[in-house]
């Protein structure tokens, strides 16, 4: 009689195995900075894919909020969420109306909403650059009111993943709200946002933002608190409880 | 038979227990791994109690529901269970069977089912973390943007190495420890 060639297998193979598949994840996690899910979504509309960013960025580098973002609420306001966001991002869309239930609260009147603009061209080539264009035109035409007029509407409206009929639907609210219509045209097509949109776009890559939405919690204080996609409103809430303390 | 094995193993609270733990901490960590930066941000902070960092985490654990699509959120969760299991069963075989295991298939199938479970835990907001990760350092993230899925079919592909992982265990649990007659 003799003992199958495989009785002699290492005993210690399996626990080898997992302690090895413990390591790798370790070791992705470190890559990744611990906390980056998507770098897939984040290069820049005019970067190449072969520089994509790294892992790296800090939210204290999130440019300080002023008058020319697009603000609900109170521009001096002592708690200030950033959200960069893509139009065609079905989290942004979920996350969009839970950022609205959370300044729509009276309790909230000390948290002001700051939208930029973070069109992710990889995965929403074309309509979702060209959704941010359509909203800063709403601004510039309309000004603050018609800017978040439109991207209510546009988020209520659209089935997000680059399934969007922009031809039909960008005219459509326009119309909605009121924007003259060939002004609004005349300013679609002159690329004169191209370079806001992408100067935000730069801002949430330098925060670490590598998918949307991307948001950072502004503290009384100045501290900063990253936000990384979709969270549900009553996580958004207790880090409002927690920014509050920080005076 | 192969049930029977799994009921034999299970009818142990402390195999019921460790597969528990496994999968809760499983699922914790994929839920939470996006907001790691901010847990630590939130968790270093002098002025926040421990109560607000407690309900803060947990407030967190529901953003299984907004944070991520129905395909990764059920993957997260299948995984979760299926990598308890696995290791449940795996620890029972082990302690069974302390000297000269024939686990060598066993292993190198959980290993990849680990991994590959790992790869596909799928991240909300569009994305995978260690694939994503991994495909940056060679600047190729893009890549993703190519699958039709958008890297969450790594999850699939993990379910299907788990499953057969634990049924290898459940396998070799389930012959007999003797020596064979050739």
């Amino acid at each position: 009689m003799e003992e199958t060639k495989s009785n002699t297998t290492n005993p210690y193979l399996i626990p080898g195995a997992i302690i090895l598949a413990g390591a790798f994840v370790a070791v992705a996690l470190y890559v990744s900075g611990g906390s980056q899910t998507s770098v897939a979504t984040a290069p820049a509309p005019t970067q190449p894919v072969a520089q994509a960013p790294q892992p790296t960025g800090s939210t204290d580098a999130v440019r300080a909020v002023d008058e020319t973002d697009h603000i609900k609420g109170d521009l001096d306001a002592p708690i200030k969420i950033v959200e960069y966001s893509d139009f065609e991002c079905p989290f942004c869309k979920r996350f969009h109306d839970t950022m609205n239930e959370v300044v729509a609260d009276p309790a909230n009147s000390d948290v002001a909403w700051v939208y930029r603009q973070f069109p992710l061209e990889q995965l929403h080539p074309v309509k979702a650059m060209a959704e941010a264009v359509a909203s800063e035109c709403a601004a510039e035409l309309g000004g603050n009111d018609a800017f978040w007029q439109f991207a209510d509407r546009f988020m209520e409206l659209t089935p997000s993943n680059n399934r969007t009929d922009i031809e039909t639907v960008i005219p459509q609210i326009v119309g909605e709200i009121g924007l003259d219509q060939t002004a609004f045209q005349t300013c679609f097509e002159s690329g004169k946002y191209d370079d806001k949109i992408q100067a935000d776009i730069d801002n949430a890559v330098a925060t670490g933002g590598r998918g949307t939405p991307w948001s950072i919690l502004i503290a009384p204080n100045g501290a900063t608190f990253p936000i990384n996609g979709a969270q549900p409103r009553a996580a958004v809430e207790q880090l409002i409880e927690i920014a509050r303390n920080e005076q | 038979m192969r049930f029977e094995v799994v009921t034999t193993v299970f009818r142990k609270p402390l195999y019921v227990f460790l597969a528990t733990a496994v999968a809760s901490a499983v699922f914790v960590f994929a839920v939470l791994l996006p907001n790691f930066r901010l847990l630590g941000a939130v968790f270093s902070s002098n002025t926040a109690s421990l109560y607000e960092k407690t309900a803060l985490v947990f407030s967190l654990l529901t953003s299984i529901g907004t944070n991520f699509t129905l395909l990764s959120a059920s993957t997260v969760i299948v995984i979760a269970v299926l990598f308890g299991i696995q290791v449940s069963l795996l620890v029972y075989y082990i302690r069974r069977v302390r000297t000269g295991m024939k686990i060598a298939g066993t292993g190198a199938s959980g290993l990849g089912g680990l991994v590959s479970g790992m790869f596909g835990i799928g991240c909300a907001a569009c994305g995978t973390f260690i694939l994503t990760s991994v495909l940056a350092l060679f600047g190729a993230s893009g890549l993703l943007a190519f699958l039709p899925f958008g890297g969450e079919e790594f999850g699939v592909i993990g379910l299907g190495l788990l499953s057969y992982s634990i049924y290898l265990l459940l396998k070799k649990i389930d012959s007999p420890l003797v020596c064979e007659i050739k």
